[in-house]
């Protein structure tokens, strides 16, 4: 059988990675399990899966950046065991990995642009050319002479997008090349691909945990155990109930749709998931049916104030660094009440972290203070003398906190902290165990080596050497980025757990999505200064949403435009609130619905 | 700040000495740097110092980025000046107690070896690193190296890796910052207590900073062998490095200049 030209074909390829700890008994690591994968030239797909199920490797087989161990490789007519034909598969596909540090190679923006092309040997003036073209494609010409340090996260990954079409493939990958980004850069990323994808006709492959941004794509492929679970649409593989089985979630909008249609007694198909407009069309419809049973009551989410204790209180903070006249935050004035999750939101360099720095005083107040209120009396974060014990009582997590993992085993990282604060040593082993309790490690992964665990594990190991010290607020700098849809939840339900047993939490976010769901009271930055503080509810409502230019979550959007179907039908209907969990939404949206007149009324 | 350090980065301007090619610039840092050890006496210090200036203002470069060069090297500058100065016993006694002998000579002496350590960081710095980008760098030691490649010296490897650790400064200095700030959370203190405890203390922080070392590397080859990087054959460049009489002569006026220094150094002693 002659090879298409027009598919990337892998048929039954295997591959382990080698084991290189000489010590371990651990069989080599097999990744890829007999995986037989079709993908269509010009085609736009998602290869999803759990961390760890194999999908990372798979980019890397396509781009012969490993070589299988079994099995056949065929990349538009080109044999991939052909050693002639290695560099030619090479040369025309490119991939965009996750981390945008990690993979720029020159100072200068326009000097990494060409590090593909000159290894391919591309003579000038064409050089110059592409160069100067992939940099306009992208939106960086204006900046081609900076360094590549000074660029944002959202620019570096289109800086590695430039690198990438300058070596002008047929097939680019992008392995979790949004991860890192904040919902405003990863928006404008996701758009110049697309755009890419039509103008250059490139055959696009998506790694990704994000299921909102599988939506986007022809074909969905999910891996689970190094082998394709599921394969189809988006609309067929969203249909299917298996999902959590591989540590997937349908996107928020669809778990929220499927709800109605349960408690409408409808059923969706899958022509019904093709769009927004097909989909509301139906749910409308659905609920225009009569036999809906009235719910009881409008749910309660389980959100409180806090008490009305104020645990800490910041005051007219203002930072700038190295004393320069731009200021990092400005006047901050904010009171956190204890118990509370006080969500802190907003873009990639608004000063959230900075922000944050000073509530242990890991930034000491230059202008303004932080003070914490205790028992024993008020502690302020520009005294020297309170430092250790405002350490002890504010535990900050920083953003990837599994990269600071160091000692031999779990367990004595996590008494790192204890060391320094001098306990004793009888003393410490009952607050370890508590403490790997609360994030659920088992007593078998604290003996083991922090670098053996999986990366939700290290991370939930990172957390327990803070809440070791047995903090009472607890500070989480974007607990769940880089995680999968379970491992996310999995962090949320430990976040929940924490606050249940009487934790202060202050969680810094960027996903508007599970900030509505997990904060009790929200805070917004931006530039450096508060632009509005309230509930989630109030934040969140259509017109205070507007005017302080805050993206609402993705169900607050979605149940928006369902709800103006329904005022169509149903002039008098009266919905009262926003809900973010997709659940509680429905319910209240169906709840509206039958007092309105709908469902049984007719 | 630790990402502000300014030692090895790159100062992106358009200047005579920018523009200069790298192979003159390297060059004469040799050339300058023979000239620092060699000389001892004021005069000429001062008129190595003139050249210097000369040679700031031709890079364009501000005070203020040449304070925060030489800033980071001053406890550096100060301990070579005073283990100089308890050290060096010649000359007239100014004063003595017990086993400390300070004397005029010593003065001298240590002020030189303070001053010759500033000399070598401005001249690494303004010949060199901020205004040659790393990649530009490493192609002019790859060229003027390259002769070495007959004796199978990896000339080509060696410069790219140069030029990577170069490019990654800023980024393990951010990460340094990063691990220093979560371990002083959980209650670490690198300022106080006995310097071995303060040594134990910074080990710490190596052990995580070497483990997301790897961890970079290891992603960047990957990128980089995506890339289709597979060495220095047939590989071309965006800005080849062109050599014209403009740089030639910039290269024999300096060293002329330097020339000049050490014969008036010669002829004071």
């Amino acid at each position: 059988m002659p090879d298409d030209s027009n598919r990337i074909e892998i048929s039954d390829v295997t591959f382990s990675y080698e084991v290189t700890d000489e010590n371990s008994s651990r069989a080599p690591r097999r990744a890829l399990d007999g995986i037989s994968v079709s993908i269509e030239k010009g085609s736009y797909t998602a290869i999803l899966g759990s961390n760890g199920s194999g999908k990372s490797t798979l980019a890397k087989i396509i781009d012969i950046l490993e070589v299988p161990d079994s099995g056949r490789v065929v990349i538009f007519g080109k044999d991939a065991g052909n050693d002639d034909l290695f560099w030619d598969i090479r040369s025309h596909c490119c991939c965009v990995f996750q981390n945008p540090d990690n993979q720029i190679v020159g100072t200068m923006i326009e000097e990494d642009v060409a590090f593909g092309p000159e290894n391919l040997g591309i003579p000038n003036p064409e050089l110059r050319e592409r160069v100067d073209q992939a940099l306009k494609d992208v939106g960086l010409y204006e900046l081609r002479h900076r360094e590549t340090m000074a660029l944002s996260g959202g620019q570096k990954q289109k800086l590695a997008i430039a690198g990438a079409l300058a070596m002008r493939p047929d097939i680019l990958i992008l392995d979790e090349a949004t991860a890192m980004l904040d919902p405003v850069s990863r928006d404008e990323f996701l758009e110049l691909v697309e755009k890419m994808r039509i103008e250059k006709g490139l055959t696009l492959i998506t790694i990704t945990h994000d299921m909102t941004e599988a939506l986007r794509c022809d074909k969905l492929v999910i891996i689970h155990k190094g082998k394709v679970a599921m394969e189809g649409t988006p609309e067929e593989i969203f249909m299917s109930d298996d999902l959590w089985k591989y540590g997937l979630k349908r996107p928020v909008k669809f778990n929220y749709a499927f709800e109605i249609a349960r408690l409408a007694g409808g059923k969706l198909t899958k022509e019904d998931l093709r769009s927004d407009e097909s989909l509301i069309k139906s749910l409308a419809k659905m609920l225009e049916k009569p036999g809906i049973k009235v719910p009881d009551a409008v749910p309660d989410e389980g959100k409180s104030t806090g008490g009305k204790d104020i645990i800490m209180s910041v005051k007219g903070l203002t930072y700038s660094y190295d004393g320069g006249d731009t200021k990092a935050i400005d006047n901050i004035n904010l009171d956190i009440r204890k118990g509370e999750v006080l969500g802190i939101v907003g873009d990639s360099g608004c000063g959230k972290t900075t922000l944050i720095s000073h509530m242990n005083a890991i930034i000491r107040p230059t202008e303004g203070d932080v003070v914490i209120h205790t028992e024993e009396g008020n502690l302020s974060c520009s005294n020297k003398k309170d430092t250790m014990k405002i350490r002890q009582k504010v535990g900050l997590v920083f953003q990837y906190p599994e990269y600071q993992l160091f000692e031999e085993t779990v367990y004595k990282d996590i008494a790192y902290g204890l060391k320094k604060m001098n306990i004793a040593k009888e003393d410490q082993k009952d607050l370890i165990f508590e403490a790997a309790k609360k994030v659920g490690l088992t007593e078998k992964e604290l003996d083991s080596s922090p670098f053996e665990l999986s990366g939700g594990q290290k991370r939930r190991a990172a957390m327990a050497g803070v809440l070791v010290m047995r903090p009472e607020i607890l500070v989480l700098d974007e607990p769940a980025s880089g995680l999968d849809p379970k491992g996310r939840q999995e962090m949320f339900a430990v976040i929940k757990g924490l606050r249940d047993s009487g934790t202060t939490i202050i969680l810094v976010s960027h996903n508007m999505d599970e900030a509505a769901v997990n904060c009790d009271r929200i805070c917004l930055i931006k530039g450096g200064k508060i632009r509005a503080e309230g509930t989630p509810y109030e934040l969140f409502e259509k017109s205070k949403a507007d005017e302080i230019g805050v993206q609402t979550p993705r169900i607050t959007r979605f149940s928006a435009m369902l709800k103006d179907e329904l005022k169509k039908t149903y002039p008098d209907i009266r919905f009262e609130g926003n809900y973010f969990i997709p659940e509680m939404e429905a319910l209240a949206v169906v709840t509206a619905v039958s007092r309105a007149g709908g469902g049984n009324a007719r | 700040m630790l990402d502000k350090i300014s030692i090895g980065r790159y100062y992106p301007a358009h200047s005579f000495l920018h523009e200069t090619d790298p192979r003159i610039k390297t060059i004469l840092y040799a050339v300058y740097l023979v000239a620092i050890f060699m000389i001892q006496e004021p005069i000429a210090i001062a008129v190595l110092a003139g050249i210097v200036i000369v040679q700031l203002i031709l890079a364009k470069v501000t005070p203020g980025i040449l304070w925060s060069t030489i800033k980071p090297m001053l406890p550096l500058a100060l301990f070579i000046f005073i283990i100089n100065v308890f050290s060096i016993r010649q000359g007239d006694v100014l004063f003595s107690w017990k086993i400390i002998t300070i004397t005029g000579y010593g003065i001298g002496r240590a002020a030189i070896m303070a001053v010759r350590l500033m000399f070598l960081i401005v001249s690494t710095s303004v010949l060199l690193t901020l205004t040659t980008t790393p990649l530009k760098m490493s192609d002019a030691l790859e060229k003027l190296f390259s002769p070495l490649k007959i004796i199978k010296v990896p000339v080509h490897e060696m410069s790219m890796m140069m030029s990577i650790a170069i490019r990654f400064i800023p980024t393990l200095a951010a990460e340094t910052d990063k691990i220093m700030k979560a371990q002083q959370s959980r209650g670490a203190d690198y300022d106080t207590g006995s310097f071995i405890n303060k040594i134990k203390g910074y080990v710490t922080v190596l052990i995580p900073l070497f483990v997301s070392s790897f961890r970079r590397a290891d992603e960047l080859a990957v990128a980089m062998d995506a890339r289709c990087y597979r060495g220095g054959a047939g590989r071309t460049k965006l800005n080849p490095l062109k050599m014209n009489g403009r740089d030639v002569l910039t290269g024999i006026l300096f060293t002329l200049l330097a020339a000049l220094v050490v014969v008036i150094d010669f002829s004071l002693r």
